[in-house]
């Protein structure tokens, strides 16, 4: 009998209600939040279930050295764990991005470029915030990469200048990436007049084959010799991109856009969210992260709209530009661009801005890159 | 034609295997020398002798079995390096001790010479010719000092030659006790606004010059596209006159109705895969298929069966 109740006792202490804080139960609620979140408001659900369901994983209570924990060298949560900490998730997923991604949009008017480099305001806004509030330069400069609205580019340089807190900037990444409708909308009517809202832009021309195929070359020559430190996002993204436009590989374009980036995102967003455990993840710091994280997403708007406002007292009639499509220099593609149009037609319903604002959007993934790449070089 | 594209880049590919494996031992250096070792490293034998250090300057492991150290220029394979000896490659930014004696017999570490002052020790690649490094001895080496390599500069993949150093068997020659370039920054630049600037400029000049290219080369394309339709629109013009094209129209027009021209540009668009004829907009392109296609998925739809 005493062994039966011995026996007992031990099965208990290995059980999670055993070992279970509060703080494994209020990250377990979180995780609930954003599985709820994903479902019923649809925001971001491809990132936010994996995520969620990542958090709920991560803080399952138990008994340490099973050798099952994200931790715990050699389990399968730590193999799969490695692709986010060796940072070799993200350029796959660049991969797929640029391979579904068409640039047509910005190669028809290369001027909305800078848009998308007025928009990395934010990045080097909160950098600059982040310091203040006695981070680290390195730390600093992870957490200012939120600003970049880009997961994949969040995790990679987290994972190389601040492992340590790179579950709270990837979730805060993620997070505000998800509420990018309601984030952006009302700073883009705070810094803009109904006049200013009503721009009609001219349609853009038609791109011809040889320009697509084009861009992602000399795109790529261009960006990576001015930031090497960046050629693991810009080489997998302008490659991606040469997979789809060149004609001849529509087979490659179509598995790195699908099989590979699907189960990348898969990877990437579970083992995120596991590694958001309690202990490590419930910190001031992390705190602090998420109200950076907040306000680089609001600096990066705000710069991006009053770029365009700038912009526009140097331009002709007739070639200005709605500053609508300021906030989508952020790369949050194509939520942001989608911001711009739904707000650009509660103006005037027959004015279409999505496939002006596709130019700053995919301008500000090749910026924000660009400025990943230039942080690592100095922080790294 | 083809043997020749072939053999082009069965050349090519050589090259840059050659030029790849030459790169990783062209990476090794002769880091440190001790001559005269009286009370210093004693080694596995309990024997004190001269020793020399190779350094692996790069950021990739490099196997140096099969090179050659010596101190005779006329005689540059005098101690071979054992390339079966498993333990012979060295990870990035890693040193290896080599004691020299002169009793190369008892292993893989221990060279068939002896280093004095004056000398200068040369390591040769698996080659037996290339010359990869050396370092010279001074004369008025103290004893128990060495002569070393220490890195210097931003990458700290350059060095300058220290005479009469402590030695650092198998330690890196650099200031270990370096700052991080994080470090670094947060002296140099606290409140973070040089690296600021730097940064908002260069990703400015970055997209700056992508769109200043791209504009050039939209320009082009726009001239290209021009020309194109003028010519198009001269042959058209030779074989139908525009009254023809006209009545053509607009027969087809009364005869099925504008839904005829609809349905025959989707057909189309989707025939070509949609955006293939966008490369000229003006003419629709239907690009020949090569072969029967007998295996394509396209040859083998059904219609799917009604409810």
């Amino acid at each position: 009998m005493d062994t039966v109740i011995e026996s007992l006792q031990q099965f208990w202490h290995f059980t999670g209600f055993a070992n279970v804080t509060w703080q494994n139960l209020i990250m377990i609620a979180i995780g609930i939040g954003f599985i709820a979140i994903a479902i019923i408001k649809g925001w971001e659900p491809l990132l936010l279930v994996p995520i969620g369901f990542g958090m709920i994983i991560g803080n399952i209570p138990m008994f340490p050295g099973l050798n099952i924990g994200i931790y715990e060298d050699g389990s399968v949560l730590n193999t799969l764990y490695q692709g986010v900490k060796q940072g070799w998730y993200p350029p796959l997923i660049f991969l797929g991005i640029g391979a579904m991604t068409d640039f047509s949009a910005l190669i028809s008017q290369p001027r909305l470029l800078l848009i998308g480099a007025a928009a990395q305001m934010g990045i080097f806004g909160a950098y600059l915030l982040a310091l203040v509030l006695g981070f680290d330069p390195n730390q600093a400069g992870a957490i200012g990469i939120i600003g970049g609205a880009d997961g994949p580019t969040a995790i990679f340089l987290s994972s190389k200048l601040a492992p340590d807190l790179m579950g709270a900037i990837a979730v805060s990444a993620y997070s505000y990436m998800a509420l990018v409708p309601v984030i952006q909308r009302p700073i883009m009517l705070l810094f803009t007049t109904k006049k200013e809202r009503l721009i009609r832009m001219p349609k853009p021309r038609v791109v011809s084959q040889k320009e697509k195929i084009f861009f992602p070359v000399i795109g790529f020559l261009l960006t990576a010799f001015i930031v090497p430190s960046g050629l693991p996002l810009l080489g997998m993204l302008f490659f991606g991109n040469l997979l789809k436009e060149s004609g001849v590989t529509r087979r490659l374009a179509e598995v790195a856009r699908g099989p590979i980036v699907d189960t990348v995102t898969t990877l990437i967003g579970l083992t995120v969210g596991a590694s958001t455990q309690a202990d490590k993840f419930l910190t001031g710091n992390s705190v602090k992260i998420f109200i950076l994280g907040l306000l680089s997403f609001v600096i990066a708007t705000a710069s991006g709209v009053l770029f365009v406002k700038l912009w526009n007292l140097f331009l002709k009639p007739g070639h200005k530009i709605n500053p609508l499509i300021g906030n989508a220099g952020v790369s949050a593609v194509p939520d942001s661009a989608r911001v711009s149009e739904i707000v650009g037609r509660e103006f005037d319903p027959d004015n279409h801005l999505l496939m002006h604002a596709m130019g700053p959007n995919v301008a500000g993934v090749i910026g924000s890159a660009v400025a990943a790449g230039i942080l690592l070089g100095f922080l790294g | 034609m083809k043997y020749k594209n072939i053999l082009t880049i069965a050349a090519g590919l050589l090259f840059c295997c050659a030029t790849l494996s030459a790169q990783n031992l062209s990476d090794m250096r002769v880091t440190e020398i001790v001559a005269d070792n009286e009370t210093g490293l004693v080694d596995d034998f309990g024997v004190r002798s001269g020793w020399i250090e190779l350094f692996n300057n790069s950021y990739g492991t490099v196997s140096y079995g099969g090179c050659y150290l010596t101190n005779d220029r006329s005689d540059l394979k005098k101690y071979r390096i054992p390339s079966n000896d498993k333990s012979t490659t060295l990870k990035p930014r890693q040193s290896v001790l080599f004691f020299a004696g002169g009793s190369g017999e008892k292993g893989t570490y221990y060279t068939n010479f002896i280093v004095e002052k004056g000398q200068t020790v040369y390591m040769v690649s698996n080659d037996g010719r290339t010359i990869i490094d050396s370092l010279k001895i001074p004369e008025d080496l103290q004893p128990d000092k060495s002569v070393k390599k220490v890195p210097v500069g931003i990458k700290e993949t350059d060095f300058e030659i220290e005479n009469d150093s402590e030695p650092s068997p198998g330690s890196y020659n650099g200031d270990v006790n370096a700052k991080s370039k994080s470090q670094l920054m947060k002296e140099k630049d606290p409140h973070g606004w040089v690296l600021t600037l730097i940064s908002v400029i260069t990703v400015f000049i970055a997209l700056i010059l992508l769109a200043f290219v791209f504009t050039a080369i939209g320009n082009r394309s726009i001239r290209e596209r021009k020309t194109k339709e003028k010519k198009a629109s001269k042959k058209y013009s030779e074989n139908m006159s525009p009254e023809v094209a006209a009545a053509i129209s607009i027969a087809l027009s009364q005869e099925f109705g504008g839904e005829a021209f609809a349905a025959i540009a989707l057909a189309l668009d989707d025939y070509l895969g949609g955006g293939v004829h966008d490369a000229e907009s003006y003419v629709i392109t239907i690009k020949p298929t090569p072969g029967s296609q007998w295996n394509e998925k396209t040859q083998n739809f059904r219609q799917l069966p009604r409810k």
